[in-house]
């Protein structure tokens, strides 16, 4: 990580006057527009049409909650004002759909009007940024790097910076130390690979969630997954959030490109799938694994795709929560963990086969997706708001993490077994507390 | 001082938090605080020969008093340790450390522990504005008002512009500043809320008047926080260095404090200070005891400050009674950029109460702990470079009780 002095050397080795969001009225580009607002005197909002354009400022003033946007915002159109905003930008960001098809063109066109010292920033989940940036010039190459936002950008701070072969250092530094002083965010450098670290390994997490559907209801899996395995929002519900299509481009994206150790609970359930085709995307096609319904909350049967209430009764034993609840609530957060350990019954062994396989499966991806435990450590805090990895291995301590890994019949990671008495979670003010939520 | 008071170091937790959506204990938020002091300092609980919390309000937002006795719950060692609560409004946290210093003084105890704490998001912003009242003369100036603080620092800034003007955009400015301060903050409240020097001077629904010229933006926070520290004696602090590996020079000091309280009414206030040139002359002469008693001939030989700024109007005030202008000239400092985080005198790197949250008793504690950060160049992305005395000015009421106090190596 760069020190506050590197950071004040680099963020005024630029001066950012001019923004230009290439797919500013989706999501992730007005919420990052209006994010760069807020130290930015020009935005630029650029869409299909101007119209869309216009819908994305009224998206971003609606997410921050500010008309100020609106007085620094300009709209235009991909075919109207494409090259003349590209020529005074000093940076371009794009935020057009998550498909290589679609992208690509748009580059191709952002490397033509650009000027030479532009950088240009693209905000995918998980696409390579060495495989967007291959057929464009060497200068491109030079000024182009992956900043990934989470959504909602001006809600979640954990922020992913990936270069590429070609990408010059001092761009990532700038990037770096622009989005970490100017707009608050936890920087995480990770590798060009496939969803990056958080997506790769939080997704790995909410597939197997989503495998495990197909053997119980959604609600029995989001009760045994709770908050008090250390996530603010439950895994089914956060799919439903991000949307089953965003689900399924990142993990198919992995399948395809990846061959790991635990390859098969990225494998999206035929179910998604074959629902899928029926239109099912989550909460914005007005339900996923849960729909809200006058009757109250509705659940998925994933065999037949019908909705129906969720039975109380029918969800399994939760009564080893209670403890643990309570000890979390009072702040005794390794007595909690201690508690869950030590619990007896099948929703108990499955909430630990969960937390076993996100610490084997993040600690085997150190080298891989980023340089140290710690940056995955970091963008699962400040990216999902789930316990880091590290800092459940330091909670139940090592001996106990690599039990229940060996339980679960997963690999353990070699740094788990030679641990010493060192914690592993570092960091100097991600509070460990806030993330054992005392809710089950 | 008669006894040297050094601060060792501590913890403050991210004031983001919503311990009540956590579904968390009042003993979590303290628990939380003090084992990370311990944590980030090597200190075992065993060393704490007493202890002192700050805090204004626990009996009417958790309903729960007697708070010194929650350190049992901490870690068993603390069983048996010497505890108190200590109340002041918004200055409770500095009331608990003037007290510890205190008895460091006296010769009773070597190494302290200070917690100043508040759980706030227990209950709805109006009813937490009406607790907030009872640190007013509540009969008169609070009951029956909505928000009575943020009225009655707006009527600080009629105060101003009355006797020498005062423009919005200059109040806009100063918040401003506050909220891009907090960005380099991983611990303050607002690091992503949406603000900048248009929205600040904005008006309508996304930015409401709360009272008189005060907007929301020009407020503090709504905050559930805690911070610990630990003072010592020069005995005490010479272990630490020595097990640490460092110079006892090297560990900041509390070099001067001041304490005053003026008349509780706002109305009293102002009508004491009418032919004085400063609008609120105790909380003046707080800030110049701290200096005079810490060797400091005025704020040149102060390098960073850590005010209260409940309000932009109670930091519009802080500018020109520590003298960085003239009275009335506050307005200069913030238009030429003095008190920017690159200024000349930085107030509030770390966002102040506006910026990094006002959770209400541990904001003195907190600013004394930020002031450490600066004189030890451990502020992270806040760092001002080479700060050697940081002062800080917490006060309680509508200028009511002031405390302020040198910190610096």
């Amino acid at each position: 990580m760069m020190d506050v002095v590197a950071m004040r050397e680099a963020v005024k080795q630029r001066s950012l006057q001019h923004v230009v969001v290439l797919g500013a009225n989706g999501t992730m580009g007005y919420g990052s527009a209006a994010l760069f607002t807020t130290a930015v005197p020009k935005v630029t909002f650029l869409a299909r049409s101007a119209e869309k354009a216009q819908e994305g400022v009224q998206g971003a003033i609606d997410q921050v909650r500010s008309h100020t946007v609106a007085h620094r915002a300009e709209t235009g159109s991909y075919d109207d004002n494409l090259e003349e905003a590209l020529s005074t930008a000093d940076l371009i960001f794009e935020a057009v759909a998550e498909d290589p098809a679609i992208k690509a063109p748009l580059l191709e066109k952002v490397d033509a009007a650009r000027s030479d010292d532009a950088i240009v920033a693209t905000v995918s989940s998980g696409l390579s940024i060495n495989g967007l940036s291959a057929p464009l010039s060497e200068s491109f190459q030079r000024h182009f790097a992956g900043l990934h936002f989470f959504n909602p950008p001006n809600v979640i701070t954990g922020t992913e910076l990936i270069g590429g072969d070609n990408t010059d250092p001092a761009v990532l530094d700038f990037l770096e130390a622009f989005s970490r002083m100017k707009l608050g965010r936890e920087i995480i450098r990770t590798h060009d690979t496939p969803a990056f670290a958080g997506n790769r390994v939080g997704f790995k997490v909410l597939n197997e969630a989503a495998q495990l559907a197909e053997t119980m209801s959604p609600a029995a899996v989001d009760a045994i997954v709770g908050p008090y395995t250390g996530r603010a929002l439950t895994p089914l519900a956060t799919i439903d959030l991000v949307g089953w299509d965003v689900h399924r481009a990142i993990v198919d994206n992995v399948v395809d490109k990846c061959d790991d150790e635990a390859i098969d609970t990225l494998k999206l359930p035929d179910y998604m799938a074959k629902l899928m085709d029926q239109g099912v995307m989550g909460n914005k096609s007005g339900g996923g694994f849960f729909k809200k319904s006058d009757d109250g909350k509705l659940q998925l049967n994933p065999a037949t795709g019908e909705y129906t209430p969720i039975d109380a009764a029918a969800l399994p034993d939760m009564s080893h929560t209670d403890e643990v609840v309570r000890l979390y609530s009072e702040g005794r957060y390794e007595q909690g963990m201690a508690a869950l350990l030590a619990a007896d019954g099948d929703a108990a062994k499955t909430a630990r086969k969960f937390m076993a396989g996100y610490i084997s499966y993040s600690f085997h991806r150190v080298g891989e997706v980023c340089d140290d435990i710690n940056g995955i450590d970091r963008i699962m805090g400040a990216g999902f708001n789930w316990a880091p990895p590290s800092l459940l291995v330091d909670t139940m301590g090592p001996a106990n993490a690599v039990k229940i890994i060996e339980e679960a019949d997963l690999p353990v990671p070699a740094a788990l077994t030679s641990a010493g008495s060192e914690p592993f979670f570092h960091h100097p003010t991600m509070n460990p507390g806030k993330f054992f939520v005392a809710a089950a | 001082m008669t006894e040297e008071i050094y601060v060792l170091g501590g913890y403050q937790t991210d004031f983001s938090r919503n311990w009540s959506k956590e579904n968390k204990h009042f003993s979590a938020l303290m628990r939380e605080s003090v084992k990370g002091a311990l944590d980030a300092t090597g200190i075992e609980p065993e060393e704490i020969e007493s202890a002192h919390v700050g805090n204004f309000a626990a009996g009417l937002y958790c309903m729960q008093g007697h708070l010194g006795a929650f350190f049992t719950e901490v870690d068993e060692a603390f069983s048996g340790l010497p505890t108190g609560r200590h109340e002041a409004a918004c200055a409770s946290g500095s009331i608990a450390l003037l007290a510890a210093s205190a008895e460091i003084e006296a010769g009773r105890y070597g190494l302290q522990a200070v917690v100043g704490i508040e759980q706030m998001k227990t209950v709805s912003a109006a009813e937490g504005g009406a607790f907030l009242g009872t640190a007013a003369w509540c009969e008169d100036e609070a009951e029956g008002i909505e928000f009575p603080f943020p009225k009655l620092f707006g009527r600080l800034g009629d105060e101003y512009d009355r006797r020498y003007g005062l423009k919005d955009e200059h109040l806009a400015e100063i918040s401003r500043i506050n909220y891009d301060n907090a960005k380099l903050n991983p611990n303050a409240q607002t690091r992503t809320w949406y603000m900048n020097k248009e929205h600040a001077l904005s008006r309508g629904d996304d930015n409401m008047e709360v009272g008189g010229r005060i907007r929301i933006a020009d407020c503090s926070q709504v905050t559930d926080g805690a911070v610990t520290v630990f003072l010592a004696n020069r005995e005490k602090a010479q272990e630490y260095a020595t097990r640490k590996g460092i110079d006892l020079a090297s560990i900041p000091k509390l070099k001067g404090w001041g304490h005053n309280t003026a008349r509780l009414r706002f109305d009293d206030k102002i009508a004491e200070s009418k032919d004085d040139a400063y609008v609120l002359p105790h909380v003046r002469s707080t800030i110049t005891s701290a200096m005079e008693r810490a060797g400091i001939a005025d704020v040149s030989g102060v390098d960073v400050i850590e005010t209260h700024d409940c309000f932009t109007t109670s930091e519009y005030m802080a500018i020109d009674h520590f003298g960085i202008t003239e009275p009335g000239e506050s307005w200069k400092a913030v238009e030429e950029g003095w008190i920017d985080i690159d200024g000349h005198i930085p107030i509030n790197p770390s966002g102040g109460l506006i910026g990094a949250g006002h959770p209400v008793g541990a904001t003195g504690v907190r600013q004394v702990l930020d002031a450490h950060k600066q004189v030890t160049n451990t502020a992270g992305d806040y760092q001002v470079a080479d700060a050697k005395n940081v002062q800080t000015l917490n006060i309680g009421g509508s200028g009511t009780t002031s405390v302020s106090f040198v910190v610096g190596v």
